[in-house]
């Protein structure tokens, strides 16, 4: 039992920190999000620190690093509310690592890694909400070849990634696939999405298609598991920063004649700002420690957190934006752009509700982090 | 970073697991699983079982005759004691006051006080609240005066909790009006025997007397019962409230409850209810939370660094969430929780409880209890007092 981090650990941070801080201002970034929001460049400088093969193994020419490294990366970048979507670089590479063949592994990993491919989960259905086998996508095989027909929604930057990781009904079982998005029978729709960022509608015709694995279910929900513990970290990073905001403004801010961090009433409302913080920062510790245990254990750990994250993250929102006061409403002022990111990520990966209802079914007799 | 506990952890932990099982009473586990009254014969036998181990003393250091445990064993020993059912340590004697003695008494007194409280035999209460001085600690005013070699005490303590058994009180008395309210306080130990002290029971909104108020009247007092030098009480108390950060979260004994919780929701028959049951999910969390909380400052004790961000966070949490547990189990029960039979609170009683279920007979007198948790050991409004010091300057 063991909170610390290594010096790796906190040398890594530092190098995030610094790029985010020099390289990611807030001009830069409201650049970004009004040129369509997502920066290819942008990308490239984070695929140039390395982390974009966090979690690639070294002999394909990644870091092979684990869910700590994700972690700390995550939470960082969460500081900057940084638009580009790397937390699927975190997930295309442990799913191509731990699941596909070696051909495909061989022909993509290496460009995951150097960031010249971006791999994107593209698994949201409308009909399907979160319910993975509810998908509607099916794929058809002649031969070793497949093609998938069916449509995916909200998919992370999905007019400019390379590829696709897409689930689809084979046979009456989910199989996880991935298509290229220049294939032929591919259409994308993107559009600006609330956080500033991008996403895309995709559309799949007849769409030639490679066979990652066939037990999709199992890769999917890993997947997402993933994702949920990069979301865990990255709302982390950006409440931590939402909060030091609201003091620094809180500090600087005078009516009646004072600092409005002087009345009562608003100090404790910082003090269950904190509270908030930490107990989303300990359950997103709780996220990345689980994320190597076995799949049910796994599961209900994730659930816990991004349950904990969703009422953090509204709460911390919420009251940034109040104690700004009017101030908080406008689109200059920074804070509202962390709002807004904490509202998008508490949707990202199963909004609260949905985890709600997953530790509920999922609870056992026994209680605590052990059990 | 690392979730799991060392090996050698472990094996600590099945040690005491072992031990406990084998020596901890079923008479008085059965009371605790089931929140029946336990009476002072219960805590005080209990006590002297760990006191023969060396163990009530168990946050001890071993020059004074402690096992010497890091945070993370105290932790481990605490959990395995509550999981299974043991009572909770009163820690009036060896949780307080003994560190306060070790640290600032003199060798007289470490020699005088610590074996009785080590073994169980000596009953401690604690002396610090008054009428007039709740969160406000300094402004306390019960007086000692100096008369050549022995102080005589006058005032009047309040909310001393298990005080009608008392038989040594450990007390912040204003020994100077002058400077600061702190500078004026000191810390002295009276003998509850001593003649002009009276000991007069509150009965709480759960029909128990679980505190007391506590008399002096012309006391005569010892000097020789002065810890550490006169007017520098209010640094010793603080010593003692920087003691023991993470038990005052008691997320063992929640984690205790919230099993015992899924037990009556599932006797009640709302278990499988979606909006009962999902109350239930969303207090899982909050334990899981806190105790990941209580883990990080553990961490942070072990490798020596500073936690004090997040240490204030776990009493407004811990106390939140065991009113949270009480509140569900009373609810689990719904109207069966209104009948007041005080005979069905006692170990058993082999009546016929309206409804049917006996074990509804506590939650209520429960659920009023633990209203006290968010408002002593400092308010929680205090509390957010100090988080927000930290947070904001």
């Amino acid at each position: 039992m063991d909170f610390d981090f290594t010096d790796d650990q906190e040398q890594l941070r530092d190098a995030v920190r610094k790029w985010v801080d020099k390289g990611y201002g807030f001009e830069r970034r409201r650049g970004i999000a009004k040129a369509g929001g997502f920066s290819r460049e942008a990308y490239g400088q984070i695929a140039e620190l390395g982390l974009t093969g966090l979690y690639i193994p070294e002999a394909d020419g990644g870091l092979g690093m684990g869910p700590v490294e994700g972690m700390v990366v995550m939470e960082e970048l969460g500081r900057g509310i940084v638009l580009e979507p790397f937390a699927q670089a975190l997930i295309a590479g442990a799913v191509l690592s731990g699941y596909a063949p070696a051909a495909l592994k061989a022909a993509w990993l290496p460009n995951i890694a150097s960031g010249q491919a971006l791999v994107v989960l593209a698994h949201q259905e409308r009909a399907a909400r979160y319910d993975f086998e509810k998908c509607q996508a099916t794929a058809t095989a002649a031969g070793d070849a497949w093609t998938l027909d069916g449509g995916k929604s909200i998919v992370p930057a999905g007019d400019q990634a390379e590829a696709f990781i897409v689930p689809a009904m084979a046979k009456g079982k989910l199989a996880l696939f991935l298509v290229e998005r220049t294939a032929t029978g591919v259409a994308t729709r993107g559009y600006g999405t609330q956080d500033g960022g991008r996403a895309a509608e995709l559309t799949l015709k007849n769409a030639p298609a490679s066979l990652l694995t066939l037990d999709g279910l199992t890769a999917l929900a890993h997947a997402v598991d993933i994702g949920i513990a990069a979301t865990c970290a990255e709302a982390v990073g950006v409440m931590d920063k939402t909060l030091s905001i609201t003091v620094e403004y809180m500090n600087t801010r005078k009516q009646f004649g004072v600092a409005i961090s002087s009345f009562q009433a608003l100090r404790h409302r910082v003090a269950d700002m904190k509270m908030q913080l930490e107990l989303a920062r300990s359950m997103s510790y709780y996220a990345s420690l689980k994320l190597n245990a076995p799949a049910d254990e796994r599961r209900r750990a994730l659930a816990r957190a991004k349950y904990q994250l969703g009422v953090s993250m509204r709460f911390v929102g919420q009251q940034a934006v109040q104690l700004h006061g009017g101030i908080g409403v406008t689109d200059e002022y920074i804070v509202s752009h962390y709002f807004k990111k904490l509202t998008q990520l508490e949707m990202t990966f199963g909004d609260t509700l949905h985890h709600l209802g997953e530790v509920s079914s999922r609870m056992q007799d026994t209680a605590g982090v052990f059990a | 970073m690392d979730l799991a506990f060392t090996p050698e952890e472990q094996a600590f932990r099945e040690e005491i697991r072992a031990w406990v099982r084998a020596n901890l009473p079923a008479d008085i586990s059965h009371k605790v699983h089931n929140a029946l009254r336990l009476t002072r014969d219960d805590m005080q036998r209990w006590a002297k079982i760990l006191g023969k181990k060396g163990w009530l003393g168990h946050g001890w250091p071993k020059e004074f005759g402690g096992p010497g445990w890091n945070a993370v064993q105290k932790h481990l020993f605490e959990e395995e004691c509550a999981l299974a059912g043991a009572p909770r340590v009163v820690p009036f004697g060896p949780v307080m006051v003994a560190p306060v003695i070790m640290a600032f008494g003199t060798p007289e007194q470490q020699k005088r006080f610590l074996p009785g409280i080590a073994s169980g035999e000596v009953w401690w209460s604690q002396g610090y609240s008054e009428p007039g001085s709740g969160s406000d600690l300094a402004s306390v005013k019960c007086r000692a005066e100096r008369q050549g070699d022995k102080y005589i005490v006058n005032g009047q303590k309040t909310w001393t909790t298990l005080g009608q058994y008392g038989e040594w009180i450990f007390c912040l008395v204003r020994t100077s009006n002058e400077g600061k309210p702190q500078t004026g306080i000191s810390f002295l130990l009276v003998d509850m025997k001593s003649p002009g002290v009276t000991v007069r029971p509150i009965v709480l909104l759960d029909g128990e007397a679980e505190v007391n108020e506590v008399w002096f009247d012309n006391v005569e007092v010892p000097a020789e019962n002065l810890i550490g030098e006169e007017n520098k009480g209010w640094t010793y108390a603080k010593h003692l409230l920087s003691h023991e950060r993470t038990n005052i979260a008691d997320v063992n004994r929640a984690k205790r409850e919230l099993e015992r919780l899924k037990r009556i929701a599932k006797a009640e028959g709302v278990y499988d209810d979606p909006r009962f049951r999902d109350e239930i999910a969303k207090l899982e969390v909050d334990v899981v939370a806190l105790e990941m909380l209580v883990l990080r400052v553990l961490s942070a004790e072990k490798s020596g660094k500073n936690s004090l961000d997040i240490a204030g966070l776990l009493k407004i949490r811990g106390s939140e969430i065991q009113q949270r547990y009480s509140e569900l189990m009373m609810l689990a029960a719904g109207p069966f929780s209104l009948p007041l039979i005080e005979e069905a609170m006692e170990a058993g009683w082999q009546g016929d409880f309206p409804g049917g279920l006996a074990g509804d007979a506590p939650l209520a007198s429960t659920y009023f209890n633990l209203r006290k948790t968010t408002i002593y050991g400092g308010s929680n409004e205090v509390q957010r007092n100090i988080v927000s010091q930290v947070v904001l300057g």
